[in-house]
Parts: C-alpha cells; sequence; structure tokens
C-alpha cells in the first residue's frame, strides 16, 4: 500500500485560533476517494477535524472543497493521481465554519437574488406541459439543468473574488434555464435582476466556472446566452428600468 | 436555553419534508413554518439521491388500481391497504403538482407526453423520472419553491428529543434542537411537529443511504412514545457498487432502471444466476428476491473475491447506456470503470426502512400534535417496497402532512412545553461530550453484526445473539463521551448518532426474532417459507424502560389476497 500526506487547512476560530496546515499520513488504496481519506483521518488522528458530506456520490453537492488548489468534490476524486502531496482547503469565496466546513448561505443568498425559481404560468401552471425531449427550448436547457449547486463553479470564478455582489456562474446559469423555459412567467423581470449591474455582464468569459464543473455544464455559455437575450429584448430599455427599480412585467400577477 | 414559537415545526428537508412545508405554507400562508434539517436545506437525506424515479399511474392503460395490486403483491400483503391506498391514488396529482407548481421537467415520450420507464415488480411502465437522477430534479426545486415563498429554514439542527406539553397534557408540543454548528440548543415550541428525518438503515455494513441518517426521527418517536410497526422488515437492494471494502462510495446504488432496461446479473462463473431463483421474471424480480439471490451466491461461494457479483449492461449497447444512465455511467467512470463496456462489481446493500412509526392516511401518529412521512413512517409498503414507490410515499404523503398539520394549527393553541424534559434531553445529548471517547468502534461493530445476524438471511439464533450484543453496545454507546468542543464537533454527533442507530437496531432485530416465518425480505433460514397464519403486522411501544409487542392481523379493507388476480409478466422495454 502506498502512502499519501494530508495537509490540511484548520484553525482561525476563537477556541483554536491558529490557522495552519496539519499533516496526515494515510494509506492509499485502490478506487480510494479524498472524502475516504478525509473519514480515516478524523475516525483515527483527529476526531475533531471539521467536514461536511451527504451522499458521498456525487449528488447532494456538500463535500466541495480544494484539492491542490482546484475545487473539487471529496467524494468523487481518486486520490491516485494526486501525487503523494494533497492539500486540502475550503472552497475559496465561501465563510469558512470550521476547518473545511464552509457556510454556502451567501451562494443560495444570490440564487434568491436571480429569483432562481419557476414561476408556472397560464396552461403551464395547471396541466404539465405537452413539449417534445428534441424542441428547441429543451435543447437549450437540458445540458444547464442537472446542476446541483455544489458550489465549485463559484469557487473557481475570477470575478465572483473581485466582485462580492456578483450573481456568479451558477445564479445565473440557474436563471437561464429559466428564462429559456416557455412555463416560466417572471420572463422580462428575471432577465433585468440578472443582467443588471451584478449580472451576467459581470462575467468576463475566462471560462473558470465551465473548466471547473464536475458536471460537465458550461454556466459560460449560459451567460453567453443571458447577455444575447437581454440584448436581444432591448438592453436600453432593461437598463433603465433597473435603474428606476421597475422591470417590464412586473405588474404581471404571480404565479 | 434559547426558546422559539411555531405553528408548525418539520423535521427534515428531503421529499417529505419539503412537499410538508410547501402545502402546509400554500394551504395557509399566514401560519409560521419553521424547517430544521441535519445538514444543508434540500441536500440532506435520501429523496436527493432517488435515481430511478417516482411510480405513478398516468398513462390510460394503468390505473391505481393496478398501481395498488402490484404495491400490494410486492408487500407481500402485509401492507396498510390504506396507505398503500392512499399513496398511488395521490400519487398521479403529486407528480403532476411537481411540475405545474414545483417547476419539475421530468423525461418526456417524442410526443411530449411524460415519459414511464420499467422498473421491477411492475404490472406496467409506470415510473416516471428525470434521467438516473431524477432526486435531484425534485429536491431541487421544491427547495426553490420554499426559498421563493420565504420559508425559514434551520441548517445543520438535529432534533434530540420531542418535547411534551407541559401539565401532563399528552400533546407533543415541539422539539428540542441541537445546532451543530455551535453546539447550542434551542427548543421549538410547536402547535404541530413532523417527523421527517428519513429512516436510512445506516446502521448496516453496506449501505445506500446518506451517511448522516441515523433514524433520529424514529428514535425520537420511540421515546416520547409513538407506536411502531414492521420494524423487521428492511430492504436491500441487489446492486450497490462495490469499490472495495470499507470505502464510502460502496454500497451506493446502481438503479433499477438498468435490470428494468434488460441488465444481466452474473456470479463470478458468468452465470445469469436469477434463473435459479426466479426463471420467470429473472432480474426483474422484486428487489427483496433478487437481493437475496446476489447475497446467497456470494455466501456459496459464486462470488467474487471481494464478496461481490456482476451487474453487465453492456449487451445493451454504449449509446443507449450513456443516454438513458448518464449519471450512473459518468460516476463509473470517474471510478475507473466502464459501465457500458463490461460488468461491473456490485453488492446487496441495506437500502430502505419498510417499517417506522404508525400512521393514519393523514399522517397522524397515536401521539397528539406529532406526525410522521417518508420513511419515518411504516406500513404503506408492508414487507417489501417496490423500487419507485420511495420518492412516492415521501412526496404524497408529505403534502399530506402538510395540508394536515395547516388544518390542525389554525385551530389550535399552542401548548407550552414540559422545561423539565427540555433540560433532560439537553443534559442527554451533554452526556456524549466531555471525555476521550470515540463513536467509531462502537458504530463499526454494530454495522457488522446487523449484516451478519439481521441482515439478509436469519435465524433466531443469530437474532437471539444480535440482540445481546446491542445491549452490549447500548451500554458503552451511553459511556461513550466525545473529546473537543461544542462546536461542529463531528465526534459528538456521531456518539448521538451511534445512540440512535442502536435504539433501531434493537427494534429490528427484536421484531425479526417474532416473526419466525419468511415474508418479503425478512428470510428466515429456520422457517424459510411464508406461514398462512403470517399476514399479521408487528406492533411495538415503548412501556417505562421496557416495551410492549404485538401482533395484529392484517386488515384487507379493500383486497383480499385470494380475489386478486395472478400477477402479471412484466412488458419489457424496447
Amino acid at each position: 500500500m502506498t502512502e499519501a500526506v494530508f495537509h490540511i487547512r484548520r484553525g482561525g476560530e476563537a477556541d483554536d485560533p491558529e490557522e495552519r496546515f496539519d499533516r496526515f499520513r494515510v494509506g492509499v488504496r485502490p478506487r480510494m476517494t479524498v472524502l475516504d481519506a478525509l473519514v480515516a483521518i478524523q475516525g483515527g488522528e483527529a476526531p475533531s477535524l471539521s467536514y461536511r458530506y451527504s451522499c458521498r456520490v456525487g449528488m447532494c453537492g456538500t463535500c466541495a472543497l480544494r484539492v491542490n488548489g482546484r475545487p473539487r468534490w471529496a467524494c468523487r476524486t481518486l486520490v491516485e493521481g494526486l501525487g503523494g502531496e494533497v492539500r486540502l482547503e475550503p472552497l475559496a469565496h465561501f465563510p469558512v465554519l470550521r476547518d473545511l466546513a464552509v457556510d454556502m448561505g451567501v451562494f443560495f443568498d444570490k440564487m434568491k437574488r436571480a429569483r432562481g425559481w419557476l414561476e408556472p404560468t397560464g396552461e403551464a401552471a395547471r396541466e404539465p406541459v405537452r413539449l417534445a425531449p428534441e424542441s428547441p427550448e429543451r435543447r437549450r436547457i437540458e445540458p444547464h439543468i442537472e446542476c446541483i449547486t455544489c458550489g465549485i463553479c463559484y469557487a473557481a470564478c475570477g470575478m465572483v473574488g473581485h466582485d462580492p455582489g456578483y450573481l456568479g456562474p451558477a445564479a445565473l446559469n440557474r436563471a437561464f434555464t429559466l428564462v429559456a423555459d416557455s412555463r416560466d412567467g417572471a420572463g422580462a423581470e428575471r432577465l433585468a435582476e440578472v443582467c443588471g449591474e451584478h449580472g451576467a455582464w459581470r462575467c468576463h468569459s475566462q471560462f473558470n466556472c465551465t473548466e471547473a464543473c464536475p458536471k460537465g455544464i458550461s454556466p459560460s455559455d449560459a451567460i453567453q446566452a443571458l447577455k444575447r437575450r437581454a440584448l436581444a429584448e432591448g438592453a436600453r430599455a432593461l437598463a433603465a428600468s433597473v435603474l428606476r427599480g421597475i422591470a417590464p412585467g412586473s405588474g404581471r400577477p404571480a404565479a | 436555553m434559547r426558546t422559539r414559537k411555531t405553528d408548525i415545526l418539520i423535521l427534515g428537508s428531503g421529499g417529505a419534508g419539503l412537499l410538508a412545508a410547501l402545502a402546509a405554507h400554500d394551504r395557509a400562508p399566514e401560519l409560521d413554518i419553521l424547517v430544521a434539517v441535519k445538514g444543508l436545506f434540500g441536500k440532506s437525506g435520501c429523496t436527493r439521491m432517488v435515481q430511478g424515479g417516482y411510480n405513478v399511474a398516468l398513462s390510460p392503460g394503468d390505473s391505481a388500481g393496478s398501481h395498488f395490486l402490484d404495491t400490494l403483491e410486492g408487500g407481500a400483503w402485509i401492507n396498510d391497504q390504506e396507505l398503500a391506498w392512499t399513496l398511488v391514488s395521490r400519487a398521479p396529482d403529486c407528480v403532476r403538482r411537481l411540475e405545474t407548481v414545483c417547476g419539475c421537467f421530468f423525461d418526456r415520450n417524442p410526443d411530449g407526453t411524460i415519459h414511464q420507464k420499467a422498473f421491477a415488480g411492475q404490472s406496467f411502465d409506470r415510473t416516471v423520472h428525470k434521467g438516473d437522477l431524477t432526486g435531484i430534479e425534485i429536491t431541487n426545486r421544491v427547495s426553490e419553491q420554499l426559498a421563493r415563498r420565504g420559508v425559514p429554514v434551520l441548517e445543520e439542527h438535529r432534533a434530540v428529543a420531542l418535547l411534551p406539553a407541559r401539565g401532563g397534557e399528552k400533546r407533543v408540543a415541539g422539539a428540542l434542537l441541537l445546532d451543530i454548528r455551535t453546539g447550542e440548543f434551542l427548543a421549538v415550541n410547536a402547535k404541530c411537529t413532523l417527523l421527517a428525518t428519513g429512516g436510512g438503515p445506516t446502521l448496516y455494513r453496506i449501505s445506500a443511504c446518506a451517511q448522516e441518517l441515523s433514524t433520529d426521527g424514529m428514535t425520537i418517536a420511540w421515546e416520547a412514545g409513538a407506536e411502531f410497526c414492521d420494524m423487521e422488515m428492511v430492504q436491500f437492494h441487489p446492486t450497490g457498487i462495490l469499490t472495495g471494502e470499507g470505502l464510502q462510495i460502496t454500497g451506493t446504488l446502481l438503479e433499477e432502471g438498468l435490470r428494468g432496461a434488460g441488465g444481466h446479473l452474473k456470479n463470478a462463473l458468468g452465470e445469469r444466476y436469477m434463473a435459479r431463483y426466479d426463471a420467470g421474471r429473472m432480474e426483474r424480480s422484486t428487489r427483496d428476491v433478487v437481493a437475496r439471490a446476489g447475497y446467497t451466491e456470494i455466501l456459496e461461494g459464486r462470488g467474487t473475491g471481494r464478496g461481490g457479483v456482476f451487474i453487465d449492461v453492456s449487451h445493451l449497447g454504449r449509446e443507449f447506456v450513456w443516454k438513458n444512465f448518464k449519471g450512473m455511467a459518468e460516476r463509473c467512470r470517474d471510478l475507473g470503470y466502464d459501465l457500458a463496456g463490461g460488468p461491473v462489481e456490485v453488492t446487496p446493500t441495506a437500502h430502505y426502512m419498510m417499517g417506522g412509526v404508525k400512521i393514519d392516511p393523514a399522517c397522524r401518529t397515536g401521539l397528539p400534535g406529532l406526525f410522521a412521512a417518508g420513511e419515518d413512517s411504516g406500513g404503506t409498503h408492508g414487507a417489501n417496497r417496490l423500487g419507485g414507490n420511495g420518492v412516492a410515499n415521501s412526496t404524497v404523503f408529505g403534502e399530506i402532512a402538510g395540508e394536515a398539520m395547516a388544518a390542525e394549527a389554525a385551530g389550535a393553541p399552542l401548548l407550552p412545553f414540559d422545561p423539565g424534559a427540555a433540560r433532560r434531553a439537553e443534559e442527554a445529548a451533554l452526556s456524549a461530550l466531555g471525555g476521550e471517547g470515540s463513536p467509531y468502534p462502537i458504530r463499526a461493530a454494530l454495522k457488522d453484526l446487523m449484516w451478519e445476524k439481521v441482515g439478509l438471511r436469519r435465524t433466531g439464533a443469530r437474532l437471539q445473539e444480535a440482540i445481546g450484543e446491542v445491549e452490549a453496545l447500548r451500554e458503552r454507546a451511553a459511556r461513550t463521551r466525545a473529546g473537543g468542543g461544542k462546536a461542529y464537533n463531528l465526534a459528538w454527533q456521531h456518539v448521538l448518532d451511534v445512540r440512535n442507530q442502536l435504539a433501531a437496531a434493537e427494534l429490528i432485530a427484536r421484531s425479526a426474532l417474532e416473526r419466525d416465518e419468511s415474508r418479503g425480505s425478512h428470510f428466515r433460514d429456520d422457517a424459510p417459507h411464508p406461514r398462512p397464519e403470517g399476514l399479521y403486522n408487528i406492533f411495538m411501544r415503548k412501556e417505562g424502560e421496557s416495551f410492549r409487542m404485538e401482533r395484529r392481523p392484517v386488515r384487507f379493507t379493500r383486497l383480499r389476497p385470494e380475489a386478486a388476480r395472478p400477477a402479471p409478466v412484466s412488458s419489457t422495454v424496447d
């Protein structure tokens, strides 16, 4: 059995003030993941180590952290192939709760700002719509819909670091799937919000999010599409209405 | 101790908790609703992990009656028929609302209608799905709707006890919560409290469930005196991936759609071993039969060196596999396997608890003020749950619970809770902290003994041993105090977890000993057949420091076994 040395960022808390990297040696077994290493370390040498996971199989999106500087899921990252030295840190751009566990509240607040929910309207609020899987609408949406809100794109995004108010890739990606969805009744309002000061136009198309997404989603493409949509619908009118705080279509009754 | 008042307290944010919160809010927006969840909101629990899908009779050729019969036959006729009927008759509207209210978009047929795929043990292809990651679509979309409505949520708060009303009135008046992040306690005073924490047989060596599930809801309900049913009925899924013993991903599912689509199960000799166990239905037999078959192959030396068998879908074609089972194919790829290219090693894995708190069709437990939905409740599935009936169960009964609580809370007074009980519960939780002890050897011992003695094949003698061993572990766990501080201390939380798991383990083992026959998921080597007189349920309830157990005959309120037609052969997939 080979061995890997894990350097885990810890401390910086009121009751554990010294911020540091603790070292742990872990025997590496075939198909062992970073999550397995964390479980072994916490269950053995470091019972007080704080980290988070739930499903252990890439569905919940709560085990994301930085592995040798890159944001990744602990549960689906094999230790073999990381080299003998592995540095683990909490995700960037999130407040740290303790050790490796972060507070994801800021990320979900931005989902809310982007109105990241369907507002069903018309027939779609009464019956499941008849819509072919090969329709242009679903072909646009499907490559973006399987986001598990793990926060990896948000941690990878340079603009989030630059502008803490920036909605970030995941919220904009969700907004795109809604803007493209004919069932949604919040179209123009949503577009105004996500193409405002801290929205899509902040994106400089560096593709860090797309490169990092473990689901193979391209938030960059979604953001580009939002920009195109905003232009098509009259960027000037939208911008003016955003400044006034009133978006076109805001008189529409809630679904 | 801090306190907080609310009308409705919902414990859990899987399918049951989310739908309950939504239904209660939409029915009575003026009510205060509070959701408390052990992990992160919408990300904790097993609904999220649903791959295959959601059984519902939607097509013209299908009917609720047919779904009902499949559910009873799958459940070996000991289902609570009123719960099963509620499930099948409400599922169509529930799945429609997931689209029309919540914004889900399930997979479609080429004509734009909702696609339904084949699952095992069903007379009709009725499983609605979103690819092979259906649970993510459901939990994401419903969570969003709750965010839209501004329903308050406490994340990383676990319930450590239900709080009785002050002054001896027999009513649950809320719950004591522990904030995992800070280690502080919060007493929530509520008119109605819902158990929706999920069951999750994580107390077995190999398990499919989200790791934080530790039968918390069941344990606090047991302590509060709720009645339980069918605790011996634990479902093992036949195809948990096997990457290596003790690795976290081992035991997580390769879902039933693979078998539904024509996947083959093979032993190490390359034989399609299901021919020995159910030659008619082969791989599409019910989960109890297929899981036990795999276990038997392994036990009798025809498994792989690591204690597995194989699932092989390569003959279905690479394109088909990647198109229909992308989530699984990607997962296998990340782990170094090629699902579309050849056999992948799998193992039976503990998946679901059919037993739980007894409820009526409005999700009422016998304790006023306490409701239960989803895997915390028992009875709907009888002795074996059909694949695809799990998420149907959690969402349908979640909605019902939400509606029932909204109706009840609108008229009910908020009774104060007994502060003495809250203090005692706090002390009990703190008794797991302040030492140098470790929960992990206890947890490992529990998982091993449950797997070997209370698992897929049981005997009276092994169950007796297990009960003794669980008792000894309970004493050890009661003395175990974790080290470290209060804030985000996983070791402390895991001591609390294993104490709860041990409580559920005892109920499972005792109930399994009581049922001296084989039925559905419960198999006894010393009584390998169902008995004609076996159509009963086992009920248990805490009494003082002991408990009461009784058998009650199944009430065939809608259909008697002898009136049922013979099971039709499932249709195959194109």
